[in-house]
């Protein structure tokens, strides 16, 4: 069985009498151990179809199903606990807290969990290793450079050793070459095992991924 | 990492505004602090005077007919159908159930004598017991000694200026001679025209053994009704009019209970003032977090993670404030109380306050904190970050 199985999901927003529908009708299914990325142009409905899937965002319609689990069953607190064990998320604007330093950032998940201090500690620098940022754990992200701040934001992602990785436009903000990197780095994840779902509007990136998932205006276009 | 470090950390990078919260509760529980401890002083300090001016229950014989009193008016005569106090009634006042509460026990014999030293006047003679007296008119001052010895007589100011006597000084009361230990210092009342001896010579005197006039009883009454302790020895002396002396505090204590409810308004207004910062303050914070918050939300921290998060920060920020609160309202108050109760009393110390202090400001710091901590709870993940 696959991994993740959408099944006729549409997503209508209505902010302030503005009907948007950025979702209409997906169905899609991922395996395990898949890397995929989904293609469109902005405004398509990858963030969105990204949070649904990420069991943050209630469909209009449809059913998600992670690992048998119908995402949208659950309630609101199992519904955190479950993107609390399934789920690390690279969000598309990093959201690094500011105040917090590196390996702080990449603690956080483990702050509502009970592991020992000792225990956190070893499991943040480990992957913050994975990312290969150990010598810059203490900087804040300010200190940090842009594809550095990407890798510390994957390392908050993968650090409670979730199956799936939700990453939205990843090298949006970084150059060609850090951009390329980042992208060597999910594949590196990926060969792990970890199943990664990541969108992205560049084409370049399609040539580190095993299936690209076009999207325009709401639908799968391939 | 524990939620609680990202609540200290938030404490840690948010001072300004915290201390401001702080110095907003911690103004609050010092009113409340100093309000409080400066009424309570001046209850314990009327309570004092109660006691400490002496009787607050006089026992007199029941009577259809009584022209006798010591109150305010002068003896003037003696009525004979009065079934008058014996010396067997002051015993049966050590048995009623509230007895813990009876300090003072004064038997009085009263009656009317002619005294003659260098002077010579009709006066009012009054037998006592010495010793329960003394400690019941703690402001008696006496130039000279009080009578110890048979044959002893204390003069009021007055009476002593009428008889021309000073201790040391012979007196002659209804033909019988008597030496003047001491003097009393002017009271301005009307102890200050009466002769005061031993009890069993003033019922020699006056033909009336074993009989009493009146009993005078001081009650230590912090929390019992004196109307219970009066109502019970009206049971134990049937034959007795038992009264409580209260008019004289009843206004001081009329104002000292004024003053305690506006104390009451007062502490309402100030902490609600108090609560109305922290809600503000806290809304304000969690506007500013609504990212930081999301992100939370979206790396599975649950609602009441995040509750706890706020809710920590305010228990911090407000256990602050009661402490700085109850210290600076106990230095307040130290220092105004003289001046407010107009009197000179203390302000205690007590433990009980400083943890009703911090108590209340934990309950307001918490209690307003709780719908912004509700409302970052609800925060949608998806809507916070917009990351869509
Ligand atoms: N919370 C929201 N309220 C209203 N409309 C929204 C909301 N989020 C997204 N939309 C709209 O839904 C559509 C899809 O948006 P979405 O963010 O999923 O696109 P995207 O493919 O991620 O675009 P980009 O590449 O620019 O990030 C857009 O038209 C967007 O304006
Ligand atoms: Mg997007």
């Amino acid at each position: 069985m696959a991994l993740i199985d959408i099944r006729g999901v549409s997503k209508t927003y209505n902010s302030n009498g503005c009907v948007v529908q950025a979702l209409k009708g997906i169905d899609l299914s991922i395996d395990e151990g898949e890397l995929v990325a989904m293609m469109g142009p902005s405004g398509s409905g990858k963030s969105t179809l990204l949070s649904i899937l990420g069991a943050m965002n209630p469909p209009t319609t449809g059913t998600v199903l992670v690992d048998g689990i119908d995402l949208y069953g659950l309630s609101v607190e199992k519904r955190a606990d479950f993107r609390h064990e399934y789920i690390g998320f690279v969000f598309q604007q990093l959201q690094l807290i500011p105040y917090l330093t590196a390996v702080e950032n990449v603690l956080l998940p483990l702050a509502i969990s009970k592991r020992p201090h000792r225990e956190q500690e070893a499991m943040a620098f480990r992957a913050l290793g994975r990312v290969g940022l150990v010598d810059k754990a203490r900087r804040l992200p300010n200190q940090l450079s842009g594809g550095e701040q990407e890798r510390v934001a994957v390392a908050r992602a993968i650090v409670n050793e979730p199956p799936l990785i939700l990453a939205d436009e990843p090298t949006g903000n970084l150059d060609t070459q850090t951009g390329e990197e980042v992208m060597r780095l999910f594949q590196s994840l990926n060969e792990d095992g970890l199943t990664i779902v990541l969108a992205t509007h560049n084409p370049e990136n399609t040539r580190y991924v095993g299936r690209t998932i076009r999207i325009r205006d709401g639908r799968i276009a391939s | 990492m524990r939620l609680a470090d990202i609540s200290f950390n938030n404490l840690r990078r948010r001072k300004s505004k915290m201390v401001f919260v702080i110095l907003g509760l911690a103004i609050g529980v010092a009113t409340v602090v100093a309000l409080f401890s400066i009424t309570a002083a001046m209850r314990d300090d009327l309570q004092d005077k109660i006691d400490q001016f002496g009787a607050n229950i006089v026992i007199v014989p029941q009577a259809r007919e009584l022209s006798l009193s010591y109150g305010n008016i002068a003896v003037s005569g003696v009525s004979y159908d009065v079934k008058e106090l014996s010396q067997e009634d002051v015993p049966k006042i050590k048995t009623i159930a509230f007895s813990g509460n009876i300090a003072t026990i004064a038997p009085k014999l009263l009656g009317a004598v002619q005294a003659k030293g260098a002077g010579e006047s009709r006066a009012l003679l009054v037998g006592v017991d010495f010793p329960a007296e003394l400690r019941m008119k703690k402001w008696w001052e006496i130039n000279g000694a009080a009578p110890s010895r048979e044959g002893e007589i204390l003069l009021g100011s007055r009476a002593a200026g009428v008889l021309m006597s000073r201790p040391g000084d012979s007196l002659t009361i209804d033909g019988r001679k008597f030496t003047v230990s001491g003097v009393l210092k002017e009271t301005g009342s009307q102890e200050d025209s009466v002769l005061y001896v031993e009890l069993s010579a003033a019922q020699a005197l006056l033909g009336k053994p074993g009989k009493l006039s009146l009993i005078e009883v001081s009650a230590l009454c912090k929390a019992c009704p004196i109307e219970d302790i009066v109502g019970q020895l009206s049971g134990v002396l049937p034959n007795a009019k038992v009264s409580a002396l209260q008019q004289a505090w009843k206004a001081r204590r009329q104002t000292v209970d004024q003053l305690t409810n506006f104390s009451l308004a007062v502490s309402a207004v100030v902490l609600a003032i108090g609560a109305m910062i922290v809600l503000t303050t806290m809304m304000s914070s969690v506007k500013e977090r609504t990212r930081e918050i999301g992100i939370f939300r979206a790396i599975g921290f649950r609602r009441t993670h995040i509750a706890r998060i706020i809710l920590l920060e305010a228990l911090v920020v407000s256990v602050v404030g009661g402490v700085l609160g109850w210290l600076a309202g106990m230095i307040a108050s130290s220092l105004t109380a003289p001046y407010v109760a107009q009197a000179a009393v203390t302000v205690n110390w007590n433990p009980a306050l400083a943890a009703l202090a911090v108590g209340l400001s934990a309950m307001v710091g918490l209690g307003s904190s709780i719908y912004p901590a509700m409302q970052a709870a609800n925060l949608d993940p998806a809507e916070a970050l917009r990351f869509i």
